[in-house]
């Protein structure tokens, strides 16, 4: 037992190697890293309030007291920008581990039981995955209203048939493996046997599935705020702040409104997904 | 072949039963009297009895039954009517569909050629420059909001420049398609930039895949000159994952829209299902909603049969 | 009867490259295959018998190169150097459709699963003869009624999925065959089939090279099958060929400790109940690790400290046996 234990962490070890030579991995974590602490530590960096409304400062360009100016109300756009990366994140993250979870616990169940269940569950995938996520997440959102946690619900229910699916498959060549039929043959219960023998056999592909759902579910907050259907614009968010340039107005001349929220944006989704196909070279064993 | 539509069509059916019985029982959940949808407005303000025309509707009736004449009126094209204009759903449909579909039909064109002609070239060049610009327009694709990408085009090439118009599908009296391409130069390629990025992915792994496979061997043992062993031989059995990618993407094409729409002023049905749900005419989402998936559908088959045509072995299974 | 020489392999030296390394994986191999005979390359999986046939036609994966040495490919008298050719230019193309067959280990992926088997197999024909597709298929249908697949006719339609894995190894060797070539190279044609199938496939091969006065390098790690098919063999370990000499040279006076041990793993019909098959202790070494010496010195029951320290040479045995061990110094060295 022993024994093992070292060489897994050998294992961990190599690949932690491998992963640190890799320089666009390593370059997406430390951004990754870089915003969340900013935007955590928000308060620290910037003493502006990102709803102060201050009519006498509207739409001013960047400057040394705003950096990135103010918006059409007179916020400090780098201050949302700061907090809105807490609440834009904070979606991202949760959704994509929710939908996870679902995708994991649905896919084990489909993948180690087969039959009935999981011609049931893959026709529920499958009706998820042709149904426009976009419609469906519109059509909840009219049901729902916006909001955060109703946002998270909506991603994480549309967000998990690539998990499920890829869970499923591994599930279904390695129940057919030697140490699985050997553990049942023990009277090791269904259970165990999922979660501790099998599971752990397919945590890469679905912690690189995982990464890339992170950068869509920015992606798609970004985009439902965008257009006035995802987080309450009283909130800052990355795409609430963007929100405000949708006039050519606003696009003609107020440059810094659209332009840092979008880079910003850009900025950190690239880095997640160079982190996510860092990740899926340095864990894939084909490699 | 034939027995192989057959298989897809009727395997569609059901997908398409549940989605449309999903959308109808969603829509018995919002606060919507359906006589209000279900009539047109003058018929409803000019029936005297309300109740009684409820009655001979069979608006009383079970749900279950409500819905199978619900259908069957949809096959029929009564789509019912709107709850805010009282116009009919369908004529709303046949006025907005054409720009939505010209729209993504472009683009689909557009990030089909680009997309996979940039993966496979990345591909055969792999670790050289063109596989490394392939790669950076790959993963920066993917990563782009597509509004943002929308906003920074229309600065550069509508406001800066001036080449270009910044919205809407034509200019008064501009109705033959060639006159209104310059408009929707913009909005394809911003719509286009994220399907041709994951394109791009899937082609170069899938060709890298094959490329390792030993009936490629085989083909360059066979003396065959190096193009003919990635077109004829690794391209082709390469093609068909990223085909099967092309029909989990379209639902996104299609979500897409809506964004793009919003963006550049498009006068389509994504533009029609915004405005629906700021209004809360359930009806018109529903019925909207159920189209796109039902054209959704439709085109994956489109995509089987191409993929059957590639590969034998689906003809087979 | 004249031996007549086709191919000459001289010090062939062949590297890969991973990441910042460059592993050497063939190490100075020589070699000569004659008109009409047999060579055998014998050793375990990784010893760099496949890199060494890869070398020689030129189909090395992308980060594979050959560092040094000469392959040189004899035809009516005529020298081509064949290292010297461009991997995929027109010369290289014309010799490895024309005049260089290749079968390979397994043929449940050597097949393009969407391509029907006829086209595939005229393929070549169509390329280096210009042949029209009808003629083809005409050829196409001799070559696998030769090959003992039935009913060819309406077979070539068929798709390799179609096939069973012992007639998709026929199509692979009617692939190799259909141009005529005059050397057949066969890595592992029977690995990934089933036991009776193998024979018949090793069967159907003795009887084309003979009856065609065909070349024939076959690679395998299975010593009875070497027995029963070659007239030469190199025996490989980690990159070199550790042993070369006639069938009966290796068989009858098998004098490296490695070639020993490989012919004492054979099982053997007879044997003794309870008699143990003999293994080889240790197992293959990293290439990295081996710098200098006999690589198999570690798994060397003779194994001494001069063994490590300095590179061996080659000892000539006989005229036709060669063998890399210190146990036989009194010999002469084989001058390069």
């Amino acid at each position: 037992m022993k024994k093992q234990k070292t060489t897994t962490s050998s294992m961990a070890k190599r690949t932690w190697q491998k992963f640190l030579k890799n320089k666009l991995a390593m370059l997406g974590l430390i951004v990754f890293v870089v915003f969340v602490l900013a935007s955590l530590g928000a308060p620290i960096l910037t003493s502006f309030d990102p709803n102060k409304i201050n009519l006498a400062n509207i739409s001013r360009s960047p400057s040394w007291t705003h950096i990135l100016g103010t918006d059409r109300l007179g916020r400090d756009v780098f201050s949302r920008i700061l907090y809105g990366g807490r609440i834009s994140i904070f979606i991202g993250v949760v959704s994509a581990l929710s939908g996870t979870i679902i995708g994991v616990v649905f896919g084990s169940v489909a993948g180690y039981f087969g039959g009935k269940i999981d011609t049931l569950l893959v026709r529920i995938s499958e009706i998820f995955l042709t149904f426009p996520q976009m419609i469906l997440i519109l059509v909840m959102v009219s049901f729902l209203g916006p909001g955060i946690s109703n946002l998270i619900i909506i991603f994480s229910v549309t967000g998990w048939m690539t998990t499920f699916r890829m869970v499923r498959n591994e599930f279904l060549s390695l129940k057919e493996e030697t140490y699985v039929e050997v553990s049942r043959a023990f009277g090791i219960s269904d259970t165990s046997i999922m979660f501790k023998q099998i599971l752990p056999n397919t945590m890469s592909p679905i912690v690189v599935a995982m990464t890339i759902n992170i950068a869509n579910f920015i992606l798609q907050e970004a985009g439902l705020s965008f257009i006035g259907l995802g987080v309450p614009s009283t909130l800052p968010t990355w795409g609430n702040i963007i929100n405000a340039a949708k006039s050519v107005e606003v696009i003609r001349n107020f440059w810094w409104l659209w332009l840092s929220p979008g880079l910003v944006i850009s900025v950190f989704v690239l880095a997640v997904n160079f982190l996510g196909d860092g990740l899926r070279d340095v864990l894939d064993p084909k490699q | 072949m034939a027995k192989f539509l057959v298989k897809k069509i009727l395997a569609m059916i059901p997908m398409l039963l549940a989605i449309s019985a999903m959308v109808f029982f969603a829509l018995e959940l919002t606060p919507t009297d359906p006589i209000n949808y279900l009539i047109s407005p003058d018929m409803a303000s000019s029936a005297g009895n309300i109740e009684a025309l409820r009655e001979s509707l069979g608006l009383n009736d079970p749900a279950i039954i409500r819905y199978f004449r619900w259908l069957f009126n949809l096959i029929r094209g009564d789509f019912g009517y709107s709850i805010i204009s009282g116009t009919s759903i369908r004529e709303i449909i046949m006025l907005r569909l054409p720009a939505t579909l010209e729209l993504a039909l472009v683009s689909l064109v557009l990030s089909t050629i680009i997309g996979i002609g940039i993966g496979l070239l990345s591909a055969i060049n792999q670790n050289g420059w063109i596989d490394y610009v392939g790669r950076v327009m790959g993963v920066v694709g993917i990563s782009i909001p597509q509004f943002f990408f929308g906003i920074v085009v229309i600065q550069i090439f509508a406001i800066q420049f001036g080449w270009l118009p910044f919205g809407s599908r034509m200019a008064p009296g501009q109705t033959a398609f060639f006159d209104r391409l310059h408009f929707m130069v913009l909005p394809a390629f911003t719509m286009a930039i994220a399907m041709t990025a994951a394109l791009l992915r899937y082609t170069r792994n899938s060709m890298l895949d094959v490329l390792n496979k030993d009936y490629i061997k085989l083909a360059r043992s066979k003396g065959i000159p190096e193009w003919k062993v990635y077109l004829k031989h690794a391209f082709r059995t390469a093609l068909r994952p990223v085909l099967v990618i092309l029909i989990f993407r379209l639902p996104i094409l299609i979500g897409g829209s809506i964004v793009i729409e919003s963006v550049f002023s498009w006068p389509g049905i994504g533009s029609v299902i915004l405005s629906s749900i700021s209004a809360g005419d359930y009806p018109v989402i529903m019925v909207t909603t159920l189209l796109v998936a039902a054209a959704i559908l439709i085109s994956s088959i489109f995509v089987d049969i191409a993929t059957a045509l590639l590969d034998p072995r689906v003809r087979f299974e | 009867m004249q031996n007549e020489l086709i191919l000459k392999v001289e010090n062939l030296h062949t590297s890969f490259t991973v990441g910042p390394l460059n592993i050497p994986i063939v190490k100075g191999v020589s070699f000569e295959v004659y008109k009409g005979k047999t060579l055998a390359i014998v050793g375990e999986s990784g010893c760099g018998k496949s890199v060494t046939v890869h070398s020689i036609v030129q189909l090395l994966p992308r980060n594979g190169r050959i560092d040094q040495g000469t392959v040189t490919y004899i035809e009516d008298n005529e020298e081509v150097r064949l290292d010297q050719l461009q991997r995929y230019g027109k010369k290289m193309r014309k010799i490895r459709g024309e005049n260089i067959g290749m079968v390979f280990q397994d043929p449940m992926t050597s097949l393009n699963p969407v391509y029907r088997v006829g086209d595939q197999v005229a393929e070549s024909l169509m390329q280096h003869f210009k042949m029209k597709k009808k003629d083809a298929m005409k050829e196409v249908i001799s070559m696998l009624k030769k090959l003992g697949i039935p009913d060819p006719e309406s077979r070539i339609n068929d798709y390799p999925h179609q096939f069973s894995g012992g007639m998709k190894q026929r199509v692979v060797i009617a692939t190799a065959m259909i141009c005529n070539p005059d050397i057949i190279i066969a890595d592992e044609p029977t690995t990934a089939l089933d036991v009776t199938i193998q024979a018949q496939i090793m069967e159907l091969m003795k009887e084309l090279q003979v009856k065609y006065n065909k070349s024939l390098i076959l690679i395998t790690h299975n010593m009875g099958l070497v027995a029963e098919m070659a007239d030469q063999v190199a025996v490989m370990y980690m990159g070199r060929i550790v042993e070369y000499g006639s069938l009966t040279d290796i068989f009858e006076h098998p004098s490296h400790p490695y070639t020993k041990a490989l012919l004492r793993s054979v099982p053997v019909l007879g044997k003794q109940e309870g008699e143990l098959l003999e293994t080889i202790p240790g197992s293959t070494p990293n290439p990295l690790d081996c710098t200098v010496g006999c690589e198999f010195a570690d798994r060397c029951e003779f194994a001494q400290e001069k063994c490590r320290i300095k590179d061996v040479p080659y000892r000539q045995l006989t005229p036709t046996h060669q063998v890399r061990c210190t146990l036989f110094e009194e010999h002469p060295e084989v001058v390069k």
